[in-house]
């Protein structure tokens, strides 16, 4: 058998969704584990950020950065897994485009060290702790501002059989092909390209299962998103929320796809939609706002706050 | 002169804002033409793009507008029920209203997006719409300026 190849796997802001998603691979990790010789890994194997930092420069083969970059310590982590290895993944849609974590950007720092520290509603006098903490940075900015990635791998968490299909075609040297469809070319239900009458939010009504739930008015994103996990969301009943972000190539704005095809969907009264569809950011952005156009907009803003 | 020394000077005229002016083929573009020939007077901060129809109009286009420095933008299309591919500005009319939500939960005016309806004939509907524009965006000042 050949070598093994030397991998690095790094958390910074997430919810350690993709590494579990990783692990979820179940027998198959029989197959790929021997195939890794692991270097780094928080949680899993026993090494300090100090065993990292002592690596020489590119001689780790991958990095995994699962996360966004919010505390001082992730961008150290972050900036480190650049130097140390020689192909880095961006791992999941956090890692990606910011991801979950980064509704944050919806709020100001200050906003929301109140809602979680000061005015938490299960503490009593709470506030901000400071002792031994890494500082918090204003404004979370995506991760491909700070480092460059080879590869970007998205999904909230990209699917065992995606993270599989990426690491075998990796680990043997073979190019990683990925179809360029979005979710629509994987959902079964069926389009009658009829406008939509009315808006309903995911509890109202029972939706028919085998017509597109955009057409009778649930706001399923699945025409803007990229459809890496082969409609799992659409095909079990539940809208598209967008996990995956944009369909390749991947910079484009999502949500602005999103409300076009939506608008394009929905002819309706300007005063109507704005009654029915309560949170158009968190709605078509929910997991790609820094690398969006507001997103952008909004993190110029914070940092000139800083300046 | 250095370059801090110039924009200094810069900014001590008055500001000016930039507008990016999408405008329908059909109706308002002719409508701007119109405005051009006849002499109407209006102001010359619009930068009109030209689209096949305002249903062509992506919300990409506006809010990409505004992050590469637009301070505002004006859409002119035609009178609902008039658009030559008979839907498009409805379709663009529902796009903007959610956008307009969108773009105030991130921080911006959403004054700073004007939708209007001008005909072919109606250069001076089209020329007041800039002007209304203009004010309502110098009234916000730069976008930069909501930043602080
Ligand atoms: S992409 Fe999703 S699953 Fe992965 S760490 Fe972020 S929030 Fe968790
Ligand atoms: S919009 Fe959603 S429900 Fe409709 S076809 Fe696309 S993925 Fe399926
Ligand atoms: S259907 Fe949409 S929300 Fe569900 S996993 Fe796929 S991309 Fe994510
Ligand atoms: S053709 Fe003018 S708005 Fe559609």
């Amino acid at each position: 058998m050949a070598e093994p190849t030397s991998i690095a796997m790094a958390q910074g802001s997430s919810c350690w969704g993709c590494f579990q998603s990783l692990i979820d691979i179940h027998l198959n990790l029989a197959t790929v584990l021997p195939m890794l010789d692991i270097k780094y890994w928080q949680c899993v194997a026993d090494f300090k950020l100090k065993d990292l930092e002592g690596y020489p420069d590119k001689s780790i083969t991958v990095g995994l950065y699962e996360g966004v970059a919010r505390t001082e310590e992730d961008i150290h982590l972050l900036k480190t897994m650049r130097e140390k290895c020689e192909i880095l993944i961006a791992f999941g849609s956090c890692s990606c485009f910011g991801g979950i974590p980064c509704l944050a950007n919806f709020s100001t720092l200050e906003e929301c060290l109140d809602v979680k520290f000061r005015n938490n509603k299960t503490v009593k006098d709470g506030e901000v702790p400071t002792e031994n903490l890494p500082k918090i940075a204003p404004v979370v900015v995506p991760n491909s501002t700070i480092v460059d990635f080879e590869i970007y791998l998205p999904g909230c968490p990209p699917t065992s059989k995606l993270i599989l299909t990426a690491l075998t075609a990796l680990l043997t040297g073979k190019e990683i092909e990925l179809a360029p469809h979005t979710v629509c070319h994987y959902c079964d239900r069926e389009r009658k390209e009829t406008p939509l009458t009315e808006i309903l939010r995911p509890f109202e009504g029972i939706a028919d299962p085998d017509r597109c739930l955009l057409e009778q008015g649930y706001i399923c994103v699945g025409s803007a998103t990229w459809g890496l996990c082969e409609g799992q969301c659409v095909n079990h009943g539940a809208t598209c929320r967008g996990c995956f972000g944009p369909p390749p190539p991947i910079t484009t704005d999502q949500g602005a796809a999103a409300i076009s095809m939506f608008g394009s969907m929905a002819p309706l009264e300007p005063e109507y939609l704005a009654e029915k569809v309560l949170d158009p950011l968190g709605c078509f952005w929910r997991f790609t706002y820094p690398t969006s156009h507001l997103g952008g907009i909004r993190i110029k803003r914070e940092e000139a706050k800083t300046k | 002169m250095t370059t801090v020394e110039k924009t200094e000077v810069q900014t001590k005229k008055e500001w000016e804002p930039q507008i990016v002016a999408f405008c329908c083929n059909w109706c308002s573009y002719a409508g701007a033409d119109l405005a051009g020939t006849s002499r109407i007077q209006y102001p010359p901060n619009a930068r009109i793009i030209r689209v096949n129809c305002t249903g062509r109009i992506s919300p990409e286009f506006i809010l990409a507008s505004l992050e590469m420095g637009a301070d505002g933008v004006l859409i002119s299309g035609c009178h609902p029920g008039d658009c030559h591919y008979s839907s498009g500005n409805l379709k663009l009319r529902a796009r903007l209203a959610i956008m307009k939500m969108a773009l105030e939960q991130a921080g911006v005016h959403p004054d700073r997006v004007r939708l209007q309806w001008a005909s072919a004939s109606e250069a001076q509907i089209f020329a007041d719409g800039v002007t209304t524009i203009v004010e309502q965006v110098k009234a916000l000042g730069p976008l930069r300026s909501e930043w602080k």
